[in-house]
C-alpha cells in the first residue's frame, strides 16, 4: 500500500482475560523486587540505588520497587515518532500503526541449490536497495539485510551494515551494538544529521550485560529512541509455560525501560517480544512455532495495556526455502502479531531463522505484508461503500456489476493486489512455462534493481561516514579486534573502483 | 469541428461514460460527419483500452466500462453508416454470445471488446443465447466468425448443437466457428467439430485473425 504503514480499524485480539493480564502483570512486578535483574554495569546500579531499588553490588543484582516500575511504564511515551532519513517516511510507532520490517540473516544462500554462502558487498548493497523500494518496508533492523559481508571483519560487521542502510536507503535505520559499535554509530548519524534508533537486547534469564546497559546510556544521552528486546527461549533461558515466559520476558524488557526512563524521564522505547519455544529435539529456538504466535498475541495486549509501543512476529522460518513451510511459518506469525495488536513486524528477507537472507524472499515477503496491511484497515462502511443504491440500479441477471462507476473506484480501494503471485488461469499458466511465485519474484528482483535508484548520501554526508568507519577501523585495529591479516584483506576489498557498493 | 466532436466521442469511450457517448454519437449524425469516421475514432478509443489492458494497466471493469460506452454509441452510428449507404471497413464481422443456459457474461464481453479494438465488427448477442438465436445472428449479420462461450461444463455441449444445427442449415461453411470460456478445452473444440479454441481472451483475438486468414 503505502509508506506510511498500516492502521488497525479493528478492535484487537485479546486471548488473556482482564485477571489474566493482572497476574502476568503482577508477577512481573514481583519478580522485579524479589528476585531481581543482574545488570553487569556499574554505573546502571548506582543509578538504580539512587531511585530507591535495593542494589546488591556483589551480585550486581538489582530489584526494583513496584511503584517505580509503574511509574516509569508510565513515563514511557505510548507513541512516539522514529525518524527516518527521508522525513516522510518517518514512523509513529504505537497506536493503531502498524509497520513492517527486514528480519536479517548471517548469511545469503544460493538460488539453486538453496545453500548458505557468505554475501558479497554488492550483495550487502543491492539487497537494501530492493529493501529501499519495497512500499511495505518500512523499518531496518540491525545487521539488515545481512549480519556481515565479504572482507569485512566481525567487528567491523554492525558498522558496515549501517552504512549501507545509510547509503542506500531512505528510511528508517535501527542499530544494534556490539564493543563500542553504538558510539560510531551514533557518530555516524550525527554526522548525516538523521536519528537512528538504538538496540538493549538483555540476556534471558534475568540479566543485563555491560555492552547493553552502555547501549541504554549512549542512546539516551543522545536523544534517539531504543529498541529493547529479551530473545528468551522458553524450556531454556525461560519457563517452559507460555504464562511463566510472559513474566521473565516482561521482567527483562522492563528492567531495561526503567533504565531507560531513570536516565532520560519520557526516552522513547520500542519493547520487543522475541520469545520461542525451544525445539527440544535440537536446542535451537522454535522459531516456526504457533507458541511463539500465543506470546507475541498475549505480549501485544500486556504492553498496549502499557501503553508502550511493541515489536514482535521476528518471521524467521524453521524452512530453508521459500516453500510452504516458509509461507505458513511467516504468514501465521504476522497475522497473529498484527491482529493482537503489535505496531511493527519484522517479516521480510529472513529464508532460514537468522541464518539466511535473500532479496527474492523479501519480495515475496513484501506482498504477505501487503495482504495482512490491508486486513489491518478492516471493513469501510458508509452509505457508498453499502452500495444499496447501487444495488437497486443493478437489480438481478442481466445486471452485473463489473461495468459501474463504483466498481471502477472502489476494487482498487478494497482489494490488495500482490505483485508477485501466480494468479493465472491453468492454460496461461502452462503456456508461459509454468512459472509460479518464485520466478516472479526472481525476475522483480532484477526489474528492481535495473530501475530503483536510491537517494545518495550527499558529498558532506558521504565524507563523514566514511571518515567515522575509518576512525572505527584504526579503533578496532588498536585494540587488537582486527589482525593484521583480516586488515589486509578488508583493505583489499575497498579497493574497487565502485566501493562502497560493491 | 468534426474533429473535436469524433475527439469527444473517443474521450467518453476512454472514459467510461456511456451517456456522453451516446451523445456525442448523435452529434455525428446531427452535423453531418461522416459516420465510418466516428467508428474509426471509437475503434482507437477502444484499442487504447484493449492495450493498456493487455499491458497489465488497466482491469477488467476498465475494459467492460469502455466497451459499454462504445455499445452505446454504436446502434447510432451504425443506423447513420446504413442511412447514408457508406461502406465499412473490418477485419471481419463476428457474431459472439454466451450459449443459452449459460448467463455470464464477463469472459464473453472481454473477448468482443479486444474483437472490437484489434478492428473486427462485433454483434454482441449477448448471455442465454438460444441456437436459434445465433442462426439468426449468423444471417442477420452475415458473420464471417461465430464466437460461442460457455462457462460450465453442463451447458458446453449448446455449443454442439449450434454447430450441428450450422450443419442442418448448409451454412456450416460460410462461418468460422471458435470457442471459449472455462468448461472448454482444445480437446473439446476438436471433438465438436470447432475451428478454434484459446484459454485467453487476447489468445481469442490471435484465433480470430488465423481463422479469416489474416
Amino acid at each position: 500500500m503505502s509508506l506510511k504503514g498500516f492502521t488497525r480499524n479493528f478492535k484487537p485480539l485479546e486471548i488473556l482475560t482482564e485477571e489474566e493480564v493482572e497476574a502476568v502483570h503482577r508477577g512481573t512486578l514481583e519478580v522485579l523486587w524479589v528476585t531481581g535483574v543482574r545488570f553487569e554495569h556499574e554505573r546502571a546500579l548506582k543509578l538504580f540505588e539512587k531511585n530507591g531499588c535495593r542494589v546488591d553490588y556483589d551480585e550486581m543484582r538489582v530489584r526494583i520497587p513496584p511503584a517505580l516500575v509503574e511509574e516509569c511504564i508510565r513515563k514511557a511515551p505510548s507513541s512516539f515518532h522514529a525518524e527516518a532519513r527521508d522525513y516522510k517516511k518517518s514512523l509513529m510507532l504505537g497506536d493503531n500503526n502498524l509497520y513492517f520490517g527486514a528480519a536479517p540473516g548471517l548469511q545469503s544462500v544460493d538460488l539453486d541449490t538453496w545453500e548458505p554462502r557468505l554475501a558479497t558487498r554488492k550483495e550487502n548493497y543491492d539487497s537494501v536497495t530492493i529493501l529501499d523500494a519495497l512500499p511495505n518496508v518500512h523499518f531496518l533492523c540491525p545487521y539488515t539485510p545481512y549480519f556481515g559481508f565479504e572482507g569485512v571483519p566481525p567487528c567491523m560487521a554492525m558498522l558496515e551494515s549501517q552504512a549501507a542502510r545509510m547509503r542506500n536507503a531512505t528510511k528508517c535505520v535501527c542499530v544494534g551494538f556490539s564493543n563500542d559499535s553504538e558510539v560510531f554509530a551514533i557518530e555516524m548519524a550525527q554526522a548525516l544529521g538523521i536519528e537512528i534508533m538504538g538496540t538493549c537486547a538483555t540476556a534471558p534469564p534475568l540479566a543485563v550485560y555491560r555492552d547493553a546497559a552502555e547501549s541504554v546510556f549512549r542512546f539516551a544521552e543522545a536523544g534517539f529512541p531504543l529498541r529493547i528486546l529479551s530473545g528468551q527461549v522458553m524450556g531454556g533461558t525461560a519457563p517452559a509455560t507460555i504464562a511463566g515466559g510472559l513474566i521473565t520476558n516482561n521482567a527483562e524488557v522492563i528492567s531495561g525501560l526503567v533504565l531507560a526512563q531513570l536516565i532520560r524521564p519520557g526516552m522513547r522505547v520500542l519493547v520487543k517480544d522475541f520469545s520461542h519455544p525451544m525445539n527440544m529435539n535440537t536446542g535451537a529456538p522454535g522459531f516456526g512455532s504457533i507458541l511463539a504466535c500465543l506470546h507475541n498475541a498475549a505480549s501485544n495486549q500486556i504492553f498496549r495495556k502499557y501503553g508502550v509501543p511493541i515489536d514482535n512476529a521476528t518471521c524467521y522460518p524453521n524452512s530453508k526455502m521459500p516453500d510452504y513451510q516458509c509461507g505458513y511459518e511467516k504468514a501465521q506469525r504476522v497475522l497473529v502479531a498484527g491482529l493482537s495488536g503489535a505496531n511493527l513486524l519484522l517479516l521480510h528477507g529472513s529464508v532460514h531463522g537468522e541464518l539466511t537472507y535473500h532479496s527474492v524472499q523479501a519480495i515475496l515477503d513484501d506482498d504477505l505484508a501487503g495482504m495482512v496491511g490491508r486486513f489491518m484497515q478492516g471493513i469501510e462502511v458508509n452509505n457508498e461503500t453499502l452500495a444499496v443504491d447501487l444495488i437497486e440500479e443493478v437489480g438481478p441477471i442481466p445486471g452485473y456489476f463489473l461495468n459501474k462507476e463504483h466498481t471502477r473506484k472502489w476494487w482498487k480501494l478494497e482489494q490488495f493486489v500482490p505483485k508477485v503471485a501466480d494468479s493465472l488461469t491453468y492454460p496461461e499458466w502452462m503456456s508461459t512455462g509454468k512459472r509460479g511465485c518464485l520466478d516472479y519474484a526472481r525476475e522483480r528482483m532484477g526489474e528492481i534493481l535495473a530501475t530503483h535508484k536510491p537517494i545518495s548520501l550527499t558529498p558532506s554526508q558521504e565524507e563523514g561516514l566514511e571518515r567515522i568507519l575509518e576512525e572505527a577501523r584504526k579503533y578496532y585495529k588498536e585494540r587488537g579486534l582486527i589482525s593484521e591479516e583480516e586488515m589486509a584483506t578488508y583493505r583489499a576489498s575497498m579497493k574497487s573502483p565502485n566501493y562502497p557498493y560493491e | 469541428m468534426s474533429i473535436e466532436v469524433l475527439d469527444n466521442l473517443k474521450k467518453a469511450i476512454i472514459e467510461y461514460d456511456s451517456q456522453g457517448a451516446a451523445s456525442w454519437a448523435k452529434i455525428v449524425v446531427k452535423e453531418g460527419i461522416d459516420p465510418t469516421m466516428a467508428l474509426d475514432a471509437m475503434t482507437v478509443a477502444i484499442r487504447q483500452i484493449g492495450d493498456g489492458f493487455s499491458r497489465g494497466e488497466l482491469w477488467l471493469p476498465d475494459l467492460v466500462g469502455a466497451a459499454d460506452a462504445m455499445s452505446a454509441a454504436t446502434p447510432i452510428i451504425e443506423e447513420e453508416i446504413k442511412r447514408v449507404g457508406a461502406k465499412r471497413e473490418s477485419l471481419g464481422t463476428v457474431v459472439i454470445g454466451t450459449v443459452y443456459g449459460d448467463i455470464h457474461t464477463i469472459g464473453k464481453t472481454m473477448v468482443a471488446t479486444l474483437l472490437q479494438a484489434d478492428g473486427f465488427i462485433v454483434n454482441d448477442l449477448g448471455i442465454n443465447v438460444t441456437t436459434e438465436g445465433f442462426l439468426e445472428g449468423i444471417n442477420k449479420y452475415k458473420a464471417d466468425i461465430l464466437a460461442m462461450s460457455s462457462l460450465m461444463t453442463t451447458t458446453a455441449s449448446e455449443q454442439r448443437k449450434v454447430i450441428e444445427i450450422l450443419k442442418k442449415e448448409g451454412i456450416r461453411d460460410r462461418v468460422r466457428v471458435m470457442v471459449g470460456g472455462g468448461a472448454i478445452t482444445q480437446e473439446f473444440a476438436d471433438s465438436i467439430g470447432a475451428d478454434g479454441y484459446d484459454p485467453t481472451a487476447p489468445g481469442a483475438v490471435k484465433l480470430a485473425r488465423r481463422l479469416i486468414g489474416e
